[in-house]
């Protein structure tokens, strides 16, 4: 069958285009303290209707929610990303999100590279900040990535950065990306703490 | 700027921002590709780039990288894509706008998935929209489609 080698395919050249330069320096003599408040703000950004909308777990059907969506709803269209995550198994995902972001409202954002959902594991949408932690910090769940590595991944994969410049009247994720990267590297340097310790 | 369409390279005029569509229907006078909604929202404007799906007006010319084909470019009278010979043989089309998008998405679908479900089916042309409701015939035209390429 076709589609396993397209996944196969798919999977392998996951999308690393233009690199954003971020700062990874690790920060010195972070205290817990300091590290559950970066988390907070990790948090923030996390379940933000631009980040969490793709980041469905188990179902294979983005959402559509957040300031300007109204009341929250899967992808209008009967959309389904499939096992591949950019639904190569039916309809995928770049028919549409394709090329740049345009700044007319209602239409389809795009990147250069992929339009996706996240992995299965990362599921964000409607959890709660100890479940995001607790995903995040655990090798198992979160690709096998070390913290410097979360925050490296930040820089590179430009689907990531259009929750930051979405267009289209969109509310962008708080904070920024060179932030959000830097409260990674705060939360890693404090051991990945999670709010109830 | 350079573009391929249905095999024949065109040099073009054209700001990079304009998006294909506008392109192909307004300086190329390819019209078989629709104008429905212009935000990805109705499937009319569907063509391929290097074979996949894409919706036209939502994608500038600047960021097509690859060849285009239309529906002009799909087939020939004498020589039918096996999806335009299932929508002749299931007559599907009744007015027609949506069905250039229709033909150039099932195609793309079922050369990525060769043996699609009814499920399947459904999915994958669920963003392709008919005013005339002729979605009983696309979904069986579609499943004519697929046997042909798996017999061929
Ligand atoms: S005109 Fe392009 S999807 Fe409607
Ligand atoms: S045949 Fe009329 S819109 Fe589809």
């Amino acid at each position: 069958m076709k589609i396993k080698a397209i996944i196969a395919a798919v999977l392998l050249s996951t999308s690393v285009v233009q690199a954003e330069e971020i700062n990874l320096e690790v920060p010195q003599n972070v205290t817990l303290e300091q590290g559950l408040e970066a988390w907070a703000r990790m948090y923030e950004v996390v379940s933000h209707p631009r980040c969490s909308n793709c980041h469905v777990g188990e179902s294979d059907r983005p959402m559509w929610s957040g300031p300007s969506y109204g009341k929250a709803r899967p992808h209008g269209m009967n959309i389904r990303a499939g096992e591949s995550r950019i639904g190569v198994e039916t309809l995928e995902c770049a028919t549409c999100h394709v090329g740049s972001t345009s700044d007319q409202p209602h239409t389809p954002p795009g990147v250069d590279g992929d339009w996706r959902l996240a992995p299965v594991e990362a599921a964000w949408f409607g959890r709660g900040s100890l479940e995001i932690c607790g995903q995040l910090r655990n090798p198992e769940t979160n690709g096998g990535l070390s913290f410097q590595e979360i925050a490296g991944h930040l820089g590179h994969d430009v689907v990531l950065q259009f929750a930051w410049k979405p267009g289209g009247g969109r509310e962008p994720a708080p904070y920024s990306l060179e932030e959000h990267a830097s409260d990674v590297l705060m939360w890693g340097a404090a051991g990945m703490p999670c709010p109830t310790e | 700027m350079k573009l391929t369409v249905n095999g024949t390279e065109h040099t073009l005029d054209v700001e990079p921002e304009m998006p294909l569509l506008w392109v192909l229907r307004d300086e190329l006078k390819i019209t078989g590709p629709k104008y429905g909604c212009g935000i990805a929202q109705c499937g009319a404007c569907t063509v391929h780039v290097d074979g996949s799906a894409v919706r036209s007006c939502s994608i500038t010319v600047g960021d097509v990288d690859g060849d285009v084909t239309t529906i002009e470019g799909l087939g020939t009278p004498d020589s039918l894509h096996a999806v335009q010979a299932a929508w002749v043989a299931h007559q599907v089309a009744q007015c027609g706008y949506c069905q250039s998008g229709q033909i150039m998405q099932a195609a793309s679908f079922l050369d990525l998935n060769s043996e699609p479900t009814d499920e399947d089916i459904d999915n994958a042309m669920s963003a392709n929209l008919c005013r005339c409701g002729t979605y009983p015939r696309i979904r069986e035209a579609v499943k004519t489609a697929a046997k042909t390429l798996n017999e061929a």
